[in-house]
């Protein structure tokens, strides 16, 4: 979705902060924690881009995450909007209240659902052609190093990893990767799972016009349904 | 080492953070390092909590900050694994007085040693 | 016992510990070693200083940088590839994710907060100079300045520039030198 994630070449935030910290508090590392102990339904950063612009922008870094993953439970019925606001009034109360304890046999199984979906669905972390994908596609990469290539136009509602300064721009294919698990939704899901991937070199120029610094550019990873 | 000791001591709050540059963990001196360890190490082997030993943390920076000591970080972190090992009861502050005068002593007797051929006896 | 000397201090509390069995001074040496050399960073480092002695392994570490770093036993939780691409008199590689904050976990750590800001996100790719000398490192305009945008879910770690006068130095000393800014792309190696 073209939302306000998608940030590279916005004016406005100001000199860089050069904060060392991870964290800063330890809320924080609980609510990394939280996001790599188990997945999002319907996707980690999908869940992010869609948090309310003003939100997003006026919200820490770990902030986004939270309310992200608050948010795509709720909206997944995993937890409902009375359970949640029982427990932070349980907590409010008394942050030293009861907690829950482990029910590792439960984990183990949700964990190898997940597996299962994501097998399935052509994540790359398996070897292409494990999944079955929405309709299979030739892993042959029909690009070469050297070839002149147009990002493609698109304006999604859904997640995509197509970043808005790039689109319908001109560049050149500098590397072929090995074939990477497609997640885009529409309006490029004309294929899920393993598809040929290029890293592809813009000029600045090509980018950003007469503002363009000298001797510059860009380097993205291109699915090829990015590419015209 | 556990992953959960190392999230444990990675990810102390802010006002409380080990210090770094570009990532790493910067000691000034062989003690500093020494005292890090000695800390870690304790809590891996159950010795306390970290909550304990963070919290004691936060009290010695806050007061020092208070007081405008010019201590160090890691000279604050002694402070605080003197008070969590004496209020945790595994070591007794007469010991540590009694042990430091020791080793004071030995480093002084080394100190001086230079030139000096005659033989010595050597507290165990 | 305020005006001691802090090693002193450490001395004897490590000394008490050990007498009487709550640590060992061989356990503590391997903590203060693990951080020092393995947590974070550090592995990044063993990886360039290995790759700048050792000219097979960088060919391998430039093909294929998942396999080259699973060599030192480095592996991404989630399987991620890895691409290593090095800094070159004509090539200056700077590394950043515009959408969220995708980082080189397995060789790096945690990314710093600065990396996942709104400003380095939006200006890492448009206006890289500017940035790089925020972080006191200008280069010449010969040098392509090229910001790998971490889009998919490949991560990208910078090997940098070996700098000169580090001919004698052993692997290790050269680990030494490697910084975790050199290696995201906003800083560069420097000779001590």
């Amino acid at each position: 979705m073209d939302g306000v994630h998608d940030m590279g070449g916005m004016h406005g935030f100001g000199p860089i902060e050069r904060d060392e910290l991870s964290y800063h508090d330890e809320w924080e590392a609980r609510v990394h924690g939280i996001s790599n102990a188990m997945a999002a339904p319907g996707g980690g950063r999908f869940s992010l881009e869609s948090l309310d612009p003003a939100e997003y922008l006026g919200s820490s870094y770990y902030t986004r995450w939270l309310l992200a993953r608050i948010n795509t439970l709720l909206a997944a019925g995993t937890i409902t909007q009375q359970e949640f606001d029982a427990a932070v009034a349980k907590y409010r109360a008394n942050p030293d209240s009861e907690f829950p304890s482990d029910d590792e046999t439960a984990y183990k199984e949700a964990q190898e659902a997940v597996r299962e979906r994501r097998k399935k669905a052509g994540d790359p972390t398996f070897p292409p052609g494990s999944g079955s994908g929405s309709s299979e596609r030739s892993l042959e990469a029909k690009l070469g190093v050297g070839d002149q290539v147009v990002a493609k136009t698109i304006h999604p509602d859904g997640h995509t990893r197509l970043p808005r300064y790039v689109r319908g721009r001109a560049g050149e294919v500098i590397r072929i990767y090995r074939p990477q698990g497609f997640q885009d939704d529409e309006p490029l899901s004309d294929h899920s799972g393993p598809q040929p991937m290029y890293a592809v070199r813009f000029d600045g120029k090509e980018l950003w016009g007469d503002q363009a610094e000298a001797n510059s550019s860009v380097v993205l990873d291109m699915w090829e349904s990015y590419l015209t | 080492m556990d992953q959960s000791v190392d999230n444990a001591v990675s990810n102390m709050p802010e006002e409380i953070a080990i210090p770094r540059v570009n990532g790493e963990l910067v000691f000034e001196s062989p003690w500093e390092a020494r005292v890090f360890g000695l800390a870690v190490a304790l809590h891996e082997q159950g010795a306390f909590e970290w909550k304990i030993f963070s919290q004691s943390l936060t009290d010695e920076i806050a007061s020092a900050e208070k007081e405008g000591e010019s201590s160090s970080y890691y000279e604050r972190w002694l402070r605080a694994l003197h008070h969590v090992t004496t209020g945790q009861d595994l070591l007794a502050t007469r010991e540590i007085v009694d042990r430091t005068k020791e080793v004071q002593d030995q480093a002084d007797h080394e100190h001086d040693d230079h030139g000096h051929d005659h033989p010595h006896h050597h507290h165990e | 016992m305020a005006n001691e000397d802090p090693a002193i201090l450490t001395k004897a509390l490590e000394s008490l510990l050990v007498e009487k069995g709550l640590v060992t001074s061989g356990r503590i040496d391997e903590i203060v070693k693990s951080y020092e050399e393995d947590i974070g960073p550090m592995r990044g480092a063993q990886v360039v200083a290995k790759a700048w002695v050792d000219p097979e392994y960088k060919a391998r570490l430039l093909v294929d940088g998942r396999s080259a770093i699973a060599e030192f036993g480095f592996t991404d939780p989630h399987g991620a590839e890895l691409v290593v691409t090095e800094n070159t008199d004509d090539v200056h590689n700077m590394v950043v994710c515009t959408l969220c904050s995708c980082y080189p976990w397995a060789v790096l750590g945690l990314p710093p907060a600065w990396y996942k800001s709104f400003a380095y996100r939006s200006r890492a790719v448009s206006e890289p100079r500017t940035v790089l000398k925020e972080f006191g490192l200008e280069l010449p305009e010969s040098t392509e300045v090229r910001v790998l945008d971490s889009n998919s879910d490949i991560r990208y770690m910078v090997l940098p520039k070996r700098p000169a006068g580090t001919d004698g130095m052993s692997e290790e000393e050269l680990a030494g030198i490697v910084t975790r800014d050199s290696m995201i792309g906003v800083g560069e190696a420097v000779c001590p």
